[in-house]
């Protein structure tokens, strides 16, 4: 079958497909902020000896990281409400489901990071006179962050493409904007086509930067 | 004489590992100890006692006349702020140096004094520029520790522990981890505090160093102090079996005498 370009019912979207734009990026903004934030807090808690911090924080880890963000996402969208006594909007869901996603894969690289960092760094500070919280944040946690940055700008990125996910719960970011359109316009092959290439340009720039900061780091 | 530091008792054990089976050691203010001993005998468990880097399982640490600690039903429990001022007074210096990647040489130095004193960054610097001349790396001061040799890397970190202006100096095998050619000048740095009055516990198989420098000599074994008295007495004339044999096993006490100055 021959398949005619035509790109015109796009321009004529424009605006759908922009607000689109801007809502994937705030979700992934918001998710990216609030789960580096968390992901740090849980990432302490397990490393921690108190098994009352240590048990929750592990079983967190391990539900949010062995099950698909997309079934998260409906069951805090459709099964949150029921049990709960909030109503839940789709942008309060996708949010709530993709920022524990990212809480438990970003706890982990605090966690890889901060043990990668040598015995004697920590006994060097706590001989100075430094608390443990010193430790941390003057010793540790500056030499950890250079180690942990690639690994979380890859969390980036897979957070940016999983934001399409909350298009299966109304949320209007790009994917369910594209939807809409291809069904009043129907053009899917335009528009699915476009969708595509607007993530690659907004992805792959991130994703080299990730591979150039790895190359770097290998380098040193 | 004035005594700065006294250690009473001291037992360490780790789970049911008994390492320290009661030390007692008085150390007079400039005085420099040597603590010779084979591996394994607590040389290191004793000095990271007396900072606290390990908990003692019983016994005290006096320091300036005040026990660490208090005493509840007989035992010493500590809080852990005591234990972090008390390391502030205290100088540490590692085998692997432990110097901080990610600052030069000079933020190294500063970094005790910015972040535990909190003195103005005036009085910092001065730390700073004084201990990096002590240790004679002014003109290293902005160089990271990868861009450092071993010794010019220990002699580093002995200026980050003399920065906090403390009270006594614990050095664990100051100069086990460099290459040959590099002890000699970490050594030399050593004596030149020992000689400037500096109280110092050295933990070392440098007997030679032993030699000249120590005011005294300990030889433990086994967790508890076998012998001890000055260098001539205790490696020219041991009178226990364990210090002769541990002598005898050590051939580099007849090798020339690193050149100090
Ligand atoms: N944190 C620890 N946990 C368990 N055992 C330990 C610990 N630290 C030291 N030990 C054990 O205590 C004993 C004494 O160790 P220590 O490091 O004090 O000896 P050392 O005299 O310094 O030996 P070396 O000359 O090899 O450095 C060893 O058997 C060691 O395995
Ligand atoms: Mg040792």
């Amino acid at each position: 079958m021959e398949h005619v370009w035509d790109f015109s019912a796009l321009l004529n979207n424009k605006q759908l497909l922009l607000i689109g734009l801007r809502n994937t990026l705030i979700l992934a903004a918001v998710c990216l902020g609030l789960g580096l934030f968390f992901g740090m807090l849980v990432g302490a808690a397990r490393y921690s000896k108190k098994p009352l911090l240590y048990w929750p924080s592990t079983v967190f880890v391990e539900v949010f990281r062995n099950t698909p963000v997309l079934v998260q996402i409906m069951w805090f969208f459709f099964a949150f409400p029921i049990i709960s006594p909030f109503d839940i909007d789709a942008f309060s869901a996708a949010t709530l489901g993709l920022t524990l996603n990212t809480t438990a894969f970003s706890s982990e690289i605090y966690r890889a990071g901060i043990r990668s960092i040598e015995r004697g760094q920590w006994e060097a500070g706590k001989a100075l006179g430094m608390s443990y919280g010193e430790q941390l944040r003057r010793v540790i946690l500056p030499q950890a962050v250079q180690r942990m940055l690639p690994a979380f700008m890859n969390r980036a990125v897979e957070l940016l493409k999983m934001t399409s996910l909350a298009s299966v719960i109304a949320y209007p970011e790009l994917m369910y904007q594209a939807k809409i359109i291809s069904t009043i316009e129907f053009n899917p092959i335009e528009m699915y086509t476009s969708v595509a290439l607007m993530f690659f340009a907004i992805v792959f720039p991130l994703a080299l930067l990730v591979q150039r900061f790895e190359l770097k780091h290998k380098a040193r | 004489m004035e005594e700065v530091l006294r250690i009473e008792d001291l037992h360490k054990s780790f789970a049911d590992l008994a390492v320290l089976k009661g030390i007692d050691l008085a150390v007079n203010r400039g005085e420099t100890i040597v603590i010779l001993g084979a591996s394994g005998s607590g040389k290191s468990t004793l000095l990271r006692c007396v900072n606290f880097m390990e908990i003692p399982s019983s016994g005290r640490i006096v320091m300036n006349g005040r026990a660490v600690g208090r005493a509840v039903d007989g035992k010493q429990t500590y809080s852990e702020k005591e234990l972090t001022r008390l390391r502030a007074r205290v100088g540490m210096v590692f085998q692997h140096f432990n110097l901080f990647p990610h600052m030069t040489a000079r933020e190294n130095v500063m970094e005790g004094p910015r972040t535990v004193l909190k003195l103005d960054p005036a009085e910092c610097a001065r730390r700073a520029d004084t201990y990096l001349d002590k240790v004679g790396l002014a003109w290293k001061a902005d160089a990271h520790p990868s861009e450092l040799s071993g010794g010019q890397q220990q002699r580093i970190a002995i200026a980050r522990a003399l920065a906090m202006e403390p009270e006594v100096m614990l050095f664990d095998e100051a100069t086990s981890a460099l290459d040959p050619e590099l002890v000699g000048e970490v050594l030399g740095t050593m004596k030149e505090l020992a000689d400037e009055g500096m109280t110092m516990l050295i933990v070392t198989h440098e007997l030679g160093f032993a030699y000249t420098v120590a005011d005294r000599v300990l030889f433990l074994s086994e967790g508890r102090i076998l012998e001890q008295g000055t260098p001539a007495e205790v490696l020219t004339y041991p009178t226990q079996e364990g210090t002769k044999n541990f002598l005898r096993g050590h051939g580099s006490f007849r090798l020339p005498e690193p050149q100090l100055d």
